[in-house]
């Protein structure tokens, strides 16, 4: 499916996504250099499949947003990591985005063939057509950080290795990464009072 | 072409370097002291924040163009080359050697004695740990006796390595928390409080972990130094008809035609372990075929550091990975070795860990796991006891064949033949590194075993030498060494190598500290001369 066959099937009212809706401009993306509209709704669909339903819809669009921000601030030809124990000079690849866009039409192309919307198959139905596009694309584990080989995987990992996710697991406030008090640490840590479960 | 003067010329402008200028100006207030490094200044420390946000998320180096492509070296475990050197981005470790390392022939019959005692280097230590900053607790074994207290109590431990202490100790070995150069407690030297951002050995957003760039803006602020960035040495010359060093040529980045002379009285070559033997080789004239300070042809040998074992082990006892990653324990059990047992001498070192604990796409089947499925999958081990990575820095001595020399088939810009370094045990490590890898793979047993933990996997030795070290070593014998205590050139009085290289062997601990406490005692010698 190509964008205007993509903008085609949204446009028909096939889409009735029952996610959080963030506001787009706030994100302040351009998204005619990134993703069009019609793949980021794609990605919000498939983004209730892959983000844990703890977090919430709410939480499932903020991931997506968070996701979004990372791929608008992605610079290309940057040096990676060469600290102690690395010599050598490894540069970030080219923008992930324009094969992320193939792959969410290619996602909904597929999904489109077994019934409708990606978000209303049946489970087993996602679970296939993610299996089989994440195996073309070579991924077989989640990557440390978005690394560009598939779309799906690259927003899992910037979801399930946030601080945040880890908390989550954890059921507590650990804040990896981020600012603390180095007495906070110190104590076992608080226990996560949101998320499934709990 | 452009002459400087000054009375002292620092070459390299790395951890010692600062520390060296630092002392010098207080010494001899007034002294005209030039550090020229080769790589640029990176002195926005406003952008940390940022870099540190960008590190994360994107993998990206956060010391931007800390390095020169063509100036790099087969064997070296780092790239950098700026004013701050590795340093920009160590993680802050300060550990001690032991006595027994300046002591391993008289001691053991192995390797070489350290022309200095253990007491004169302790003052020095003592003076490295006030100006770093060091938190650290003394440690449980009276062997490592101080002769004054850290100047800040050690970094709290994090829960998860309070109940790594207590599941470690019921081996027998007694652990402390890792001596570090942050600021824990307080803001020090213009440097911010330790906000546990816990990325250290990346970027330190607040500066609470030390690092010279610091103290290079501070020295050059109080006009204390002139730094001369950018500016590659490649060749040091002798005066006609004397032993003394006359001038260090430069070339700057952008003007690589152009000569610049550094002339001084005193020379200092303070570019660590990789560069500081290479000038001197690559200083090589008809009067000196072999290079600057080597009538003794061992500049670039005896190349040291220390090989390390790692291995990971599952324990039943709960933890949360994430809380302070970058801080450890560490036993000084095995840094002394007793009469009548193998020789074989080590650090124990205990993090935190998430290994095997780890968000996964696939489940034990090889099943594709979606949303709900990822975070039970994950719960389901990360919820079930915790991982934890030990480590041992193990005494390697170096063999003469230990080497750094000139690479013809790697040059830079000018044609100068780029470093290639090879690392080789003597005879006597060689002979026993199957029986340390049994010694330190028992360590780690008994430490599983004594609190119902276990290895989840066998250990495995390292690939390189961390901790680099050697290449000019220090002694009181010109036949065998490069460099007197005091790191003065046996060849060249008005030339000095200071830290790494200066060191006969690497230790079995991180080595930054010695580097400095090394530093700060040429400096009281340079300051005399």
């Amino acid at each position: 499916m190509n964008r205007r066959a993509l903008l085609q099937w949204l446009a028909s009212g096939a889409v009735s996504l029952p996610v959080w809706r963030a506001d787009l401009s706030a994100v302040g993306l351009a998204q005619a250099d990134l993703l069009s509209t019609g793949h980021v709704f794609v990605l919000r669909d498939v983004a209730t499949t892959v983000l844990p339903s703890a977090i919430g819809a709410k939480g499932q669009a903020e991931a997506v947003d968070n996701f979004l921000r990372w791929l608008r601030d992605y610079r290309e030809g940057v040096p990676l990591s060469h600290g102690y124990g690395e010599p050598r000079l490894v540069r970030s690849g080219p923008s992930p985005a324009p094969g992320y866009g193939n792959q969410l039409a290619a996602l909904q192309q597929a999904a489109t063939g077994r019934g409708g919307r990606f978000g209303a198959l049946p489970l087993d139905t996602r679970r296939a057509i993610l299996d089989s596009a994440l195996t073309e694309a070579g991924v077989q584990n989640l990557p440390q950080r978005p690394d560009g080989r598939h779309v799906v995987a690259d927003l899992m990992a910037h979801y399930f290795r946030s601080s945040a996710a880890n908390d989550l697991c954890y059921h507590a406030r650990i804040g990896r990464h981020t600012y603390r008090a180095i007495r906070v640490t110190t104590v076992r840590p608080t226990p996560f009072s949101g998320g499934r479960g709990l | 072409m452009p002459i400087h003067e000054s009375d002292i010329c620092v070459i390299g402008g790395g951890i010692t370097a600062a520390m060296l200028v630092e002392r010098l100006a207080e010494l001899k207030p007034g002294l005209r002291i030039t550090v020229v490094e080769a790589g640029r200044s990176i002195f926005d420390r406003e952008n940390r924040g940022q870099y540190h946000r960008r590190a994360l998320e994107y993998g990206e180096h956060p010391w931007h163009d800390d390095f020169i492509a063509d100036q790099q070296a087969e064997g070296m475990i780092s790239m950098t080359m700026a004013v701050g050197g590795q340093a920009l981005h160590w993680g802050g470790a300060c550990n001690r050697f032991s006595e027994e390392d300046l002591r391993l022939k008289s001691m053991y019959g192995l390797a070489e004695d350290w022309p200095l005692s253990w007491a004169e280097l302790e003052r020095y230590y003592v003076e490295a740990e006030r100006r770093l900053n060091v938190a650290g607790d003394p440690s449980p074994y009276p062997e490592d006796r101080r002769s004054a207290p850290y100047p800040q109590p050690a970094m709290p431990l994090s829960y998860n390595l309070q109940v790594l202490k207590k599941w470690a100790e019921q081996s027998g070995l007694k652990f402390s928390p890792l001596p570090m150069s942050r600021n824990v407690s307080a803001p020090f030297g213009g440097r911010g409080q330790c906000g546990l951002y816990d990325t250290c050995g990346d970027v330190c957003p607040t500066g609470a972990r030390y690092s010279p760039d610091y103290t290079y803006q501070q020295l050059i602020a109080a006009k204390k130094v002139t730094l001369h960035d950018r500016m590659l040495i490649r060749r040091l010359v002798v005066d006609e008809g004397r032993s003394t060093v006359a001038m260090a040529q430069g070339y700057h980045q952008d003007r690589p035609g152009e000569v610049t002379e550094y002339r001084a009285r005193q020379f200092v070559l303070a570019s660590g372990q990789c560069w500081s033997p290479h000038l001197l080789l690559l200083s090589a004239s008809a009067r000196f075929p072999n290079g600057v300070a080597n009538r003794s042809g061992l500049v670039g040998r005896f190349m040291n550091g220390h090989k390390f074992i790692s291995a990971q082990a599952t324990i039943d006892e709960e933890t949360f990975p994430g809380q302070n990653m970058t801080h450890s324990l560490i036993s000084r059990e095995f840094f002394r070795c007793g009469p009548g047992t193998a020789f074989v001498r080590h650090d124990t070192r205990v993090w935190e860990s998430s290994a095997g604990k780890e968000p996964r796409l696939r489940g034990a089947g090889g099943g594709l796991l979606l949303g709900d499925e990822v975070l039970d999958d994950w719960r389901g081990r990360a919820l079930k006891g915790s991982s934890v990575r030990l480590r041992t820095y193990y005494d390697s001595h170096p063999s003469i064949d230990s080497r750094l020399s000139l690479d013809p088939a790697s040059k830079n810009r000018y044609g100068d033949p780029m470093p290639r370094l090879e690392r080789r045990l003597d005879a006597a490590a060689e002979a026993r590194e199957a029986a340390t890898l049994a010694h330190c793979t028992a360590v780690f047993e008994r430490m599983a075993r004594a609190s119902n933990g276990r290895l989840s996997g066998p250990p495995s030795v390292s690939t390189y030498w961390d901790h680099p070290a050697g290449g000019c070593r220090m002694g009181a014998d010109p036949a065998t060494s490069v460099v007197d205590s005091h790191g003065r050139s046996h060849d060249h009085e008005n030339l000095f190598v200071i830290g790494a290289p200066t060191l006969p062997t690497g230790g079995c601990t991180n080595g930054t500290l010695t580097f400095v406490a090394l530093s700060l005692r040429s400096a009281v010698k340079i300051a005399e001369s």
